[in-house]
């Protein structure tokens, strides 16, 4: 179907050189995230259009899952977050959203805002709970601070 | 002892024949069987196609219960067996009918959340899969947020299915208000359900979605969308000309392709001849409840 | 798992049909695939039985098969299945022929209405594989009737031959037996009855 839509459009060249898979829509390097949190660097750094974007995602495979903790590039600053919605096909009764969300957090897990103004997946709760130590970081707070859980 | 038995069965079986016998005196079958007139048989035939019909019209509001059209795919003993789950699940809760563009509010028992359950209200844009696989998904959004749950039809965590406004749309998949405006897929959590009078078909709502500008997720101009209005306004000259190379008119008429998607009326009228009689004593049971049922708003709850 | 399409109904065919289609060459895609499908289909109910390359018939006899089941199924009066014989048959007056002849001669069969052929192969040749496609119920000759039990098969004249010899073969050495033994135990005796059971020998075997 395509080489055909492609002859059509130039008869002389046989073969179609761009990729037509449908994307992927995964959290990798450099992939832009939207700021949920009312912290002041990230409602400045949406406001003014620079979003921020992933320089690290800490985990094995380097593609952000749900509650996989980033490293984000943000006003010229680099800063930890935890993604908190994704734009992925996610498994079945886990909300899919229409932005990659990250709230910004500190080294030890404390979140940079004190408000998410966006509902949060309730599976965040057991995952974040699951990554939380006694000694590390304690990713809990973030919970805290959320408004509403979907 | 054993004479006995045997005077006994000699008894029965003498009986046996004397009835077989005097049937066959009584009836005075002839030997020839008349064949019925030709308009007797062709009303019986006329009243069995109608009943076939009938029975056939189901397809729309439980399409799951049809097998994967794919031959490759296919494996009778397994479909028998969902189907028998299925029905086995319809009588434990209640599955409403509902369709693409319907609003439903779905409660889940969510080890996750504080309550133990979660509800979710939105509208649904798409039902796919077959047999204990079927799903559908919820879109709606909140707190300007697009949201979207994939629910599997039959999951046991499943604690209702509530339809809040039963009604179809104009396209069979409603993907597109992803890219519309939020107020198209924004519905309230706790909006009252809307019940239909009694025997009225379902409506089809004829609301055109306006898109949000470009870049759009996929490309909706080549998809011959009958909810969308304002498409030809964020589209390019270029645009236009790659959807005209990009037509397909003759897969209208190519048949195979058609029937490679669909099940055909035989296979469908034996499953639906297993099922129907089922289903319809669910829905019976549903009209009967829901009389009693007395009217309680629902309570929004969080997380 | 695919949901399958309810929107429309469709009665079964009776022929065996792939799960994929297969694909036609040609340059022009999957519209140059249906145009040379229509053709066919066109020539096979304008002439009933035609010879094709065996992917091309093959794919042609389930198009052929959906178009008379799609006529039988709505009749004449069904505006799409009208657009649906007005492109498939480029010759207009075909459309007359699948609602007046085909369908009143197909309704009542209870198998599939077409009928394919392997064609016989030359052997050693680099062509592909011929098949027939015809329509049930044709005026032509019969095809492929090779049935076991024709007279007329090469295979069977020949073995009516050879058993016909070894029964002429069997008679005479009987004849010579009995012959013998007679004029052993009786010389006395006239040879008259024993040429006469020869006679009658021969006419059995004329019989």
């Amino acid at each position: 179907m395509f080489k055909a839509i492609v002859n059509k459009l130039n008869p002389l060249q046989l073969s179609c050189s761009f990729h037509t898979t449908a994307c992927l829509n995964e959290v990798r390097l450099l992939t832009r995230l939207r700021v949920v949190d009312n912290s002041e660097i990230g409602k400045r750094a949406m406001s003014e259009g620079k979003p921020p974007r992933v320089i690290c995602v800490y985990n094995k495979q380097r593609v952000g899952y749900i509650g996989d903790r980033v490293l984000v590039a943000i006003k010229g600053q680099k800063k930890k977050g935890i993604l908190v919605g994704l734009k992925q096909t996610q498994k079945v009764k886990v909300p899919k959203f229409d932005s990659n969300n990250v709230v910004l957090i500190d080294d030890n897990g404390t979140p940079l805002g004190n408000r998410i103004h966006v509902p949060i997946p309730t599976i965040l709760r057991t995952i974040l709970k699951e990554r939380t130590h006694a000694k590390g970081a304690d990713y809990t707070k973030l919970l805290a601070i959320a408004t509403k859980f979907v | 002892m054993s004479l006995a038995i045997r005077r006994t069965t000699e008894l029965i079986g003498a009986a046996k024949w004397f009835l077989r016998r005097d049937s066959r005196v009584l009836s005075t079958l002839p030997e020839k069987v008349e064949e019925p007139p030709a308009e007797l048989t062709s009303k019986r035939y006329r009243r069995r196609f109608f009943q076939n019909e009938a029975i056939l019209e189901t397809r729309h509001a439980y399409p799951e219960f049809l097998p994967d059209p794919n031959p490759n795919w296919r494996n009778s003993l397994r479909e028998k067996l969902e189907r028998a789950d299925m029905l086995e699940r319809r009588s434990q809760i209640d599955i409403p009918e509902f369709y693409v563009g319907s609003v439903l509010a779905v409660t889940i028992s969510d080890p996750h959340a504080q309550s133990k359950t979660n509800r979710f209200v939105g509208i649904c844009i798409e039902r796919k899969g077959c047999g204990l696989r079927a799903e559908f998904t919820l879109r709606n959004v909140v707190d300007h947020q697009g949201l979207e749950v994939r629910y599997d039809l039959y999951d046991p965590t499943i604690q209702s299915i509530q339809v809040l406004r039963l009604e179809k749309r104009l396209d069979d998949k409603l993907f597109y208000l992803r890219d519309a405006l939020p107020e198209y897929s924004t519905f309230s959590f706790d909006m009252d359900p809307e019940i239909l009078p009694e025997g009225t078909p379902i409506p089809v709502n004829p609301v055109q979605v306006k898109l949000k500008p470009r870049p759009w997720l996929e490309r909706w101009e080549r998809q011959e969308l009958k909810g969308v209005s304002n498409i030809e306004e964020h589209l390019k000259e270029k645009d236009r000309v790659r959807r005209e190379l990009r037509k397909t008119p003759w897969e209208k008429y190519d048949l195979m392709k058609q029937y490679r998607k669909t099940i055909p009326i035989e296979d469908q009228s034996k499953i639906w001849a297993e099922v129907h009689n089922q289903l319809q004593q669910l829905q019976m049971a549903r009209k009967k409840s829901a009389r009693k049922r007395t009217f309680t708003t629902p309570k929004t709850q969080l997380g | 798992m695919n949901q399958a399409d309810v929107s429309k109904l469709v009665s079964k065919l009776r022929i065996r049909v792939p799960a994929e289609p297969r694909k036609l060459r040609n340059i022009k895609g999957p519209e140059g695939r249906i145009d040379k499908l229509r053709k066919t289909v066109t020539g096979l109910i304008k002439y009933e039985r035609i010879e094709l390359n065996s992917n091309r018939g093959q794919e042609a006899r389930q198009y052929a098969e959906r178009l008379i089941s799609e006529a039988i199924r709505h009749g004449d009066c069904h505006k799409p299945t009208m657009d649906i014989a007005d492109y498939w048959l480029l010759e207009k007056e075909l459309i007359h022929k699948l609602f007046k002849v085909l369908v009143p001669r197909f309704q009542d069969s209870n198998t599939c209405y077409t009928r394919l052929l392997n064609a016989p192969r030359i052997i050693h040749s680099r062509n592909p594989d011929k098949v027939i496609l015809e329509l049930k119920g044709n005026p032509y000759p019969v095809l492929g009737s090779n049935k076991m039990n024709n007279r007329f098969l090469i295979q069977n004249v020949l073995l009516d031959a050879a058993k016909y010899d070894y029964r002429q073969a069997k008679y005479a050495e009987f004849a010579k037996k009995i012959v013998n033994k007679e004029e052993k135990i009786d010389t006395t005796e006239t040879e008259a009855p024993s040429i006469e059971k020869q006679q009658s020998d021969d006419k059995l075997t004329q019989s």
